[in-house]
């Protein structure tokens, strides 16, 4: 199955289970009847109205891109702030339509569980899109440059089981190893261009070999290959950096150790 | 006497320049290094280029621009720097492969010399071996080569040093050598156990207390075996100045030190500072520096300092 089938599944899992909680916040609320005194049909037609609202503001906070890691603390936060606007939206369409709404707890409990119950799907879901994705091998990766950092990044794609699979490793200047972790080192850089096209190289990962960056960036702009390289090639090896914006300019980032609470003013 | 010029290597260490070409086709000063090796050759010489399948066309094509000379060009069957026989291997090979009884000129490719052949022939001695040694002026720099020892006559080298810690001399080997056909079944039984040691031949010969002469010369010479070697070859054969082809444009620009402007390239309101710009590039408002761009690169705002760019690399930056 292909990715962008894969993303379609699960925007229309998403929706459903957006409605089917709010659905089950009604029934939880109001008892497995239907009520003449809350009538389920406006409750119904106000929930579908917002469903799109909900799954657009959901779509901006990038939850869905390959790479985002959905068990994040960051994640979890972009999934709650979706289930508050989802809430509001519904509180204000119903508003609108319908005059005062008939219960302040149902909107509690439609925010939670569109907060837990779809950060749970989420986590779930993208466990099965990674499994199929790297089954299928959707994303072959050459990894450029042997180096610790380059080995450390081949294992934990491994270990997390990463769509993102490496299938190639190329180093400047050569090595002795002809496998790390598994994956065969294939040469020197002189064999680019025969590895992106027989091993059908999707994502580049630069990880040393920094005088040959514009030559691999030009090489994946030719190809359609989505290029990436990992801080340690610019000599960031502690994790603190953070790329970020400098009047719209994007910047990479390494600030003084400083207060935590300083972090979301620096 | 045949003349061998050796062709065969994958040069990974100049990529990206060497990425659809052999490292003696680089262009140097405006023309192929290998073609500087063939017009010090006499005219009548029987010239036989050995390189790898990979690169057996595109050396056919550089022939067509030779047609007064007698070039043959022969393949070993290799694609990848996994599967190369070795330099020595692929000169045996083609030894026994096409029967060779005369003398033989070998000619590392990707070398560039500045002396008259004339002068290295002069000096060879029917049936003993003669080496090109390059007196680079000072120990510090030949700590980065083979050193060449000579015995008292100063012509017969008595052994050779691999890259000294504290040379002893300022010969080093070069790839320049002539092996009389008395010794080539030597040479092809010593292929058979280290294929890819070449230098390490005339190591053996003085193992074997077979004589070797040594040509020395003080001319210059470059092996092109990397970006840095390529940049100051081509400053030092170019000068202070700049080359432009004729089919070149060069307008309101900066050029300092050593520039060389392909054919139909535009370098356009540009600072240059010992910058080699192949064929078919267009650089517009570009600050370069110890530079090589490969063919038919466009640049437009950016500036770059000692970089090699692949061919068809599109660099413009958002005005």
């Amino acid at each position: 199955m292909r990715h962008g089938h894969l993303i379609i599944l699960w925007l229309l899992t998403d929706m459903i289970l957006f409605i089917g909680l709010f659905v089950l916040a009604y029934f939880l609320r109001v008892g497995f009847i239907f009520s003449t005194d809350f009538p389920f049909d406006r409750f119904l037609t106000t929930t579908l109205l917002i469903t799109p609202l909900w799954l657009s503001a959901l779509i901006s906070t990038r939850t869905f891109a390959l790479m985002r890691r959905q068990t994040s603390i960051r994640n979890g936060l972009h999934i709650a702030f979706c289930a508050v606007i989802g809430t509001a939206l519904f509180a204000l369409t119903y508003y609108f339509l319908h005059g005062a709404f008939f219960s302040r707890l149902l909107l509690v409990q439609a925010l939670l569980l569109t907060w837990g119950i779809i950060w749970m799907w989420h986590m779930l879901f993208s466990h099965v899109l990674h499994y199929v994705l790297r089954k299928t091998n959707t994303f072959p990766v050459l990894v450029v440059g042997v180096t610790r950092e380059s080995m450390r990044l081949i294992d934990l794609l491994q270990k997390k089981k990463s769509p993102l699979k490496p299938v190639a490793i190329l180093d400047g200047r050569g090595v002795k190893e002809r496998d790390i972790h598994g994956v065969p080192v294939k040469g020197k850089l002189n064999k680019l261009e025969d590895v992106l096209q027989e091993d059908h190289i999707t994502h580049l990962i630069q990880c040393s070999d920094l005088e040959q960056t514009i030559n691999l960036l030009s090489a994946c702009r030719n190809k359609g290959i989505t290029y990436m390289n990992l801080p340690s090639l610019l000599g960031i090896v502690e994790r603190d950096e953070r790329v970020d914006r400098l009047e719209g300019q994007p910047v990479t980032i390494v600030s003084p150790k400083d207060k935590w609470w300083k972090w979301p003013f620096q | 006497m045949q003349y061998l010029i050796l062709a065969g290597g994958f040069a990974t260490r100049l990529w990206p320049l060497t990425e659809k070409r052999a490292k003696p086709l680089l262009p140097l000063a405006g023309k192929p290094v290998i073609t500087h090796i063939v017009e010090k050759l006499p005219q009548d010489a029987n010239i036989h280029v050995l390189t790898n399948a990979a690169y057996t066309e595109s050396f056919r094509q550089w022939r067509l621009f030779l047609p007064k000379r007698d070039i043959t060009i022969h393949t070993e069957h290799t694609r990848s720097d996994d599967e190369k026989l070795g330099a020595l291997g692929a000169v045996a090979q083609w030894i026994t492969a096409k029967t060779i009884l005369e003398d033989l000129v070998l000619l590392t490719g990707d070398n560039y010399y500045g002396f008259a052949m004339k002068d290295f022939l002069q000096q060879y001695e029917q049936g003993v071996p003669l080496l090109a040694a390059y007196d680079i002026g000072n120990t510090e720099a030949a700590k980065q080569f083979g050193t060449v020892l000579l015995k008292a006559d100063q012509k017969t080298i008595a052994a050779f040093e691999e890259k000294p810690t504290e040379p002893k001399t300022t010969l080093i080997s070069t790839g320049c050598s002539i092996v009389p056909k008395a010794y080539l079944s030597e040479l092809t039984a010593f292929a058979a156990e280290k294929p890819d040691n070449i230098g390490g031949l005339f190591t053996h010969f003085v193992e074997k207390d077979i004589p070797i002469h040594c040509f020395r010369f003080t001319e210059p010479w470059f092996d092109i075996g990397s970006f840095s070697a390529y940049l100051n070859a081509t400053k030092m054969l170019v000068g202070d100045t700049t080359k432009i082809a004729d089919t070149a444009l060069v307008s309101d620009a900066e050029c300092e030190h050593t520039v060389v402007v392909g054919e139909r390239t535009r370098v356009r309101q540009s600072a240059c500072d010992n910058v080699v710009i192949f064929d078919n590039c267009t650089i517009e408002s570009c600050v370069l520096r110890d530079c090589v761009i490969d063919n038919n690169c466009t640049l437009r705002g950016i500036d770059l300092t000692g970089k090699m760019l692949r061919e068809g690399t599109e660099l413009i930056a958002p005005s």
